[in-house]
């Protein structure tokens, strides 16, 4: 396998996994629910306009108002809302 | 006078009275007939019942009394006045007829009297029942229907297998918002464990704020996306409030 084809595989990769949680963020149905859980804990924001996904059930969102959240599910299985 | 002779008139005379009996039965019978006629006879009673209908409703309410007390002169008065003869005709001709046997009896107040009473009285019957029941049958719906309608929508049924399943597949709630709300119930029926071992009034004061509130976010949350299980939730929202006030069905869950 030459450089360059090991060089594209590694392009191809990378953006598949980088692409994956942005498309997951620009889902309606995921932004509602973070927007829902965020209301839930009862932190200020609005609307939740994007969202990038961290890992499994840890998203970094921007609200509507400009404040930033983390939210994601600790060891112990509660939803957490962090402010950042 | 020879006896034969005296034995002609006495003959004539009895013709000359039959003659005159039967002239005098049939004018009394026929303008009778058109009156009272219905009325009267107690034979044809039969064929009275079909014809009072129009014709009794006014007067029957007043005869009705006066008939009663007629009837056992009638009979008599027929017998002594020789009314047999017109009385078999009478009655021959109302059985031809029909009709016109209650009519040779008008005239005398007796005769429709006799036959009246039974046929006033089932006018009186008919008219009596036909307005009784039909208050009864208005008044008895309304008192039926309070009844059954109280009894069975108070009830609200609680199924919390069902509601539990159900708000597990719902789509109206995403997953992160459905594992907040897990963690909030979990956080109330810990807070429920606490107060059945203090048995604090007050707490359950806070209790009952933090369930209402609870509940008003799943509602918040299902109303667009799920409206009927909201509904249901809503629906058995003391009866859920019940159960986790009660300490036996509380160990239960």
């Amino acid at each position: 396998m030459s450089r360059r084809t090991r060089a594209g595989a590694v392009l191809v990769s990378t953006a598949t996994l980088v692409a994956a949680p942005s498309l997951a963020a620009d889902d309606p149905a995921v932004l509602k629910d973070l927007t829902a859980v965020i209301a839930l804990q009862g932190q200020p924001c609005g609307q939740v306009v994007t969202a990038t996904k961290q890992g499994d059930n840890d998203y970094v969102v921007a609200c509507k108002d400009g404040s930033r959240y983390r939210v994601f599910v600790n060891a112990e299985g509660r939803v957490v809302v962090q402010k950042q | 006078m020879t006896l034969g002779n005296s034995t002609g008139a006495f003959v004539i005379g009895v013709l000359v009275l039959l003659t005159h009996a039967g002239d005098q039965t049939p004018p009394t019978p026929r303008p009778t007939d058109d009156v009272l006629g219905k009325g009267t006879v107690g034979v044809p009673v039969a064929t009275k019942e079909t014809e009072p209908p129009s014709a009794e409703p006014m007067p029957g309410h007043e005869s009705p009394k006066p008939a009663v007390s007629a009837p056992p002169a009638k009979s008599p008065d027929s017998r002594k006045s020789g009314m047999p003869l017109g009385g078999a005709v009478a009655g021959a001709l109302a059985q031809k007829e029909g009709r016109h046997v209650p009519a040779d009896r008008p005239p005398k107040p007796a005769a429709p009297a006799e036959s009246a009473p039974p046929a006033d009285s089932a006018p009186h019957t008919e008219n009596a029942p036909a307005t009784k029941t039909v208050p009864r049958t208005a008044t008895a719906p309304p008192t039926e229907a309070p009844a059954p309608a109280a009894s069975p929508t108070p009830t609200a049924t609680l199924d919390l297998g069902s509601l539990e399943k159900r708000l597990r597949e719902t789509t109206a709630i995403g997953v992160f918002t459905k594992l907040s709300l897990k963690n909030q119930v979990d956080d109330l029926l810990d807070e429920f464990r606490e107060f059945h071992k203090t048995h604090d009034q007050a707490m359950l004061t806070r209790l009952r704020q933090a369930y209402d509130l609870l509940l008003l976010k799943v509602l918040s949350l299902l109303q667009d996306g799920d409206p009927g299980l909201a509904r249901d939730i809503a629906s058995s929202r003391e009866a859920l409030w019940s159960i986790l006030t009660d300490p036996d069905k509380f160990k239960e869950l």
